[in-house]
């Protein structure tokens, strides 16, 4: 997709939830979600930067959020770090992990990649839980319940003046989501594709396999452990239950509703799909259940999401393009 | 000669190298049915752990549920197995062998096993409830040898897992259909070319991958739990003892179960249950950095 086409997609979408507030801007309950449609966006779309475009299976996306929520809820209720520099360090802090969690990846295949991004999932649970969290202040299995809110100049952005939390929220995930798109689209976007179409020859045209990978593994852990941050302070709170399964699924059924390699696509699959998980909030404990169904049948059915046909069409106008 | 401690300590040390040979020899069993599926189909199981608790959730409909008194496990497993067999054979002609066609099937084999996990976890969850589930001991009472005490249930465990590797590994070197699995897994296109039906093949190897798992989750779930929630951790155990052991080696797989199973043991005498994954996991990154292809596999 051109630049061009990637630039109004999102201006469309982030415009239209820039509106928005005008009209429900009273209603605390909307205004929630659609903060949680901003913060969904930027982790849906960093997944897809490495499944789609850099082609590196990583299922360690909702691990580093945690990292960053952690760390900066840590950094501000131990340390009385201020909000938006602990922010900063706990987005440098998951740009760490995911190059040290990249660096098996580099020479590994397929499948060995999945286990060991799922394997970092697996065991940041009982860690967090376990007496090695309680030594780092992740609070156990109480996890965080007092993360200060975002105060710049001693005004401070919670829940109570929801409507600049918004915008502040819609500020920051415009910026993710510009930086994701200039990614893609400038020298280092290339190198990903080639490498992932295909490595030797790539690496034959001197693009340095190791080099841009870890690029690949440090700006999307580096963008999730940012909005992870500030999704605990906007929050307040942080459990270790946020890697339960879940939230796994949803975030996978975002990307895979935007089409896996799509760019834009994973923004308007977060968008739909929360919107849409809370108007299943009836079925309950069947949600779940929808969920990964959703998954089996998007997989199997809308390969390239709801951008597919969208797509089709485009490039029936222009071959070249 | 030994002081009274070193005597307990020495007893307690045989309790979990027992626990370990017996949690081991189940792991070798899910270990082959995973090296077995990924060397012959290229397909790789997210849904494998899942499939573990979905033998265990069977045996416990049939013993609890229906009340299934005749026979015992024997029953249970005359029924279980084939029910595995007949949802791995369908849920592959199902889902997984349509996305063949593709391009990038791999990759989106592993998202649709994973959605398939997610699913089958949420469902479990929903349907049986979070409360953990327990099967009755295979056999009851114990052995006792001099001062030690062997529990029949282990024993049986490691009989019966044993005994289905060594079923299999039979079934693969001396029948028609192992022989044929063998070959397309050697060389699919050849396969295909002296008429050996591959989509049947895909399809029989990964049923019988998950009647070993579920063979697994039936013997297992009597000493663990049965856990809604646990598929991901049980997925990621067999992986772990898989890839240690070196893809596609069924020998490698079986060592590697048994040092694994010892190496949890340990671990969770030592440190604390909890600690299992986090060790099995620095183990997986120091293999695959000091050795990827594994303990016994073939460099590529």
């Amino acid at each position: 997709m051109r630049l061009k086409h990637m630039a109004i997609i999102i201006g469309v979408a982030y415009g239209i939830m820039a509106v928005l507030p005008l009209f429900v801007g009273d209603i605390r309950f909307i205004m929630n979600i659609m903060i949680m449609c901003l913060i969904w966006a930027v982790v849906a779309s960093c997944w897809d930067v490495m499944m789609g475009f850099a082609g590196i299976f990583s299922f360690g996306q909702v691990a580093f959020f945690v990292m960053g929520g952690y760390c900066s809820g840590i950094l501000a209720i131990e340390y009385h770090v201020p909000p938006v520099l602990s922010i900063l360090i706990a987005g440098l802090f998951t740009a760490g992990m995911g190059v040290l969690v990249g660096l098996p990846c580099l020479k590994l295949a397929g499948p060995y990649v999945a286990l060991v991004t799922f394997g970092v999932h697996m065991a940041l649970q009982p860690t967090l839980r376990g007496e090695i969290g309680l030594a780092l202040g992740t609070g156990g299995s109480v996890g965080l319940l007092t993360i200060p809110p975002i105060s710049i100049y001693g005004y401070t952005f919670s829940s109570t003046n929801i409507v600049p939390t918004f915008y502040l929220t819609l500020f920051v995930s415009l910026t993710c989501a510009l930086i994701i798109m200039f990614a893609i689209k400038s020298y280092w976007g290339v190198a990903f594709l080639a490498l992932k179409d295909s490595q030797d020859f790539a690496m034959s045209l001197g693009i340095s396999a190791f080099k841009y990978k870890l690029m690949v593994f440090a700006l999307t852990s580096f963008l999730t452990g940012i909005i992870g941050a500030y999704y605990g302070h906007f929050y307040g709170v942080l459990s270790f239950r946020m890697l339960d399964l879940d939230l796994f699924s949803i975030l996978m059924v975002m990307m895979l509703v935007g089409g896996l390699g799509h760019f834009p696509g994973a923004i308007l699959g977060a968008f739909l799909v929360v919107a849409g998980s809370e108007l299943m909030a009836p079925l309950g404990a069947y949600r779940a259940v929808t969920m990964g169904a959703l998954v089996v049948i998007l997989v199997l059915a809308l390969p390239n999401g709801i951008m597919g046909p969208f797509l089709r069409r485009l490039e029936n106008r222009s071959p070249t393009g | 000669m030994f002081s009274e401690d070193t005597i307990l300590l020495f007893y307690e040390i045989t309790d979990v190298i027992i626990a370990g040979l017996s949690t081991g020899s189940v792991y070798a069993l899910m270990a082959v049915g995973m090296t077995l599926v990924y060397g012959v189909t290229k397909a790789f199981n997210f849904a494998y752990g899942d499939f573990f608790n979905m033998g265990g959730y069977f045996a416990w409909i049939l013993i609890f549920g229906i009340g299934f008194q005749f026979g015992g496990y024997l029953a249970v497993l005359v029924i279980v197995l084939p029910l595995m067999f007949a949802v791995g054979y369908g849920l592959e002609k199902l889902m997984i062998a349509p996305l063949r066609k593709r391009a990038d099937w791999e990759n989106k084999v592993m998202m649709l096993t994973l959605g398939l996990a997610l699913f089958l976890t949420s469902l479990y969850t929903v349907v049986f409830g979070v409360k953990m589930k327990s099967l009755p001991p295979i056999l009851e009472g114990t052995l006792e040898v001099g001062q030690l005490v062997f529990g029949y249930q282990d024993i049986m465990i490691f009989v019966m897992s044993l005994g289905g590797i060594l079923l299999f590994g039979w079934l693969l070197n001396n029948t028609r259909i192992g022989m044929a699995v063998k070959a397309v897994a050697q060389n699919p296109i050849g396969a295909k070319i002296v008429g050996i039906p591959k989509e049947r093949i895909f399809a029989s190897t990964f049923a019988i991958s998950t009647v070993m798992v579920g063979f697994g989750g039936i013997l297992l779930s009597q000493k663990w739990f049965i856990n809604p929630m646990s598929g991901g951790t049980i997925m990621i155990k067999a992986w772990v003892v898989t890839a240690f052991g070196g893809m596609g080696s069924i020998r490698g797989g079986l060592y590697a179960a048994f040092i694994i199973g010892m190496l949890e043991a340990f671990v969770g005498w030592l440190f604390g249950m909890s600690y299992g994954i986090i060790a099995l996991f620095i183990l997986l990154l120091a293999t695959l950095a000091l050795r990827p292809q594994g303990l016994m596999g073939k460099g590529d």
